[in-house]
């Protein structure tokens, strides 16, 4: 059985967080959807940091105004997604198996910020927490949990040669 | 008990629809109303290759499925409860049971399983266009009657006075 011990592990250590952030900023440049929203990496004080620039294609409602439901989902999806890939010693690239969010304050029309605690990185599956925030860090506006796959070399040989 | 008012509840459900149309990043991913029908609402959404999850490959980002479920599921809500008022999600969970191919359209089904003073409950199935499989489940609840939020979508603002 793997635990992690009294809590979630963090990420990093802010001994390697330099390097950490050029992996994460490498990993997210890879998807389309997150340059699409323009993710960067950040460095924060306990790890790495994603950050989600406000602007107005992003807002939900526009009359509060606050950011789209969706727009955190993808905040969350992505980083949980690169925090498991960069733990991975293959950088397998993971497929996301389900999220589960919650949406604890309203988000307001600026900065987001989100970080990954890996709950569980196994063999096959990992377990990452999500935490975003805007403002303050004590005040979370969403945390969520994505499951995701690495795929193992035989099922990602039938996936390109399947369909 | 007085009969609900037909007119008024239609109209409900197309100031919603409108609403929803207008949604800036509804209206970024490109989300369509197909339709809305007792309690049962469709959207559609036409991928774009700035959705995709890698370079390398024509698969749609399952986040791009997580907003078009977060906004079928809204207005799930209207079709449901038939009257305007504010929401918010509460929370939502995504299962995302195939890869969701960049070629075809996506379809998100959204339905009003319960509806109580306080709370919503919403389940929602995404497909590709022409094909039955599932590609995609969520179930979000909504909390109703949220604060601090206003409806002026199409004139219809009930708090202006």
């Amino acid at each position: 059985m793997s635990t992690t011990g009294d809590s979630a592990q963090h990420i990093s250590g802010a001994a390697e967080n330099g390097n950490e952030c050029a992996d994460w900023q490498a990993l997210l440049e890879r998807i389309p959807y997150a340059r699409h929203l323009g993710l960067e990496v950040q460095r924060g004080d306990a790890g790495v940091l994603v950050h989600l620039p406000c602007r107005e294609a992003l807002i939900g409602n526009f009359m509060l105004p606050a950011l789209h439901g969706g727009v955190l989902g993808a905040l969350i999806e992505l980083t949980a997604r690169v925090a498991a890939q960069s733990q991975d010693t293959e950088t397998r690239c993971p497929r996301i198996l389900d999220s589960h969010i919650n949406y604890l304050r309203s988000a307001k029309a600026r900065s987001t910020f989100a970080r990954a605690d890996i709950i569980r990185q196994g063999r096959r599956t990992s377990l990452v927490q999500v935490t975003c925030w805007q403002g303050e860090k004590s005040k979370p506006i969403a945390s969520g949990q994505v499951q995701l796959l690495l795929p193992t070399m035989a099922a990602q040989q039938e996936d390109r040669h399947g369909h | 008990m007085a009969k609900p008012n037909r007119a008024q509840h239609s109209n409900a459900v197309a100031t919603a629809w409108q609403f929803t149309e207008q949604v800036p990043h509804g209206r970024e991913l490109g989300m369509q109303v197909v339709s809305v029908d007792q309690g049962q609402v469709c959207m559609r959404l036409t991928p774009q290759s700035w959705m995709f999850a890698q370079e390398d490959t024509k698969e749609i980002c399952t986040s791009v499925l997580y907003s078009l479920a977060d906004s079928a599921g809204g207005l799930a809500v209207f079709a449901g409860a038939l009257e305007l008022m504010p929401i918010a999600t509460l929370d939502l969970r995504m299962d995302y049971l195939r890869p969701a191919s960049g070629d075809q359209a996506l379809l998100a089904v959204a339905t009003c399983r319960h509806l109580t003073v306080e709370v919503a409950f919403i389940h929602c199935d995404i497909l590709s266009e022409g094909n039955r499989e599932l590609l995609a489940t969520a179930n979000a609840t909504f909390m109703r009657n949220t604060q601090g939020q206003q409806f002026h979508a199409g004139g219809q603002g009930k708090e202006r006075a």
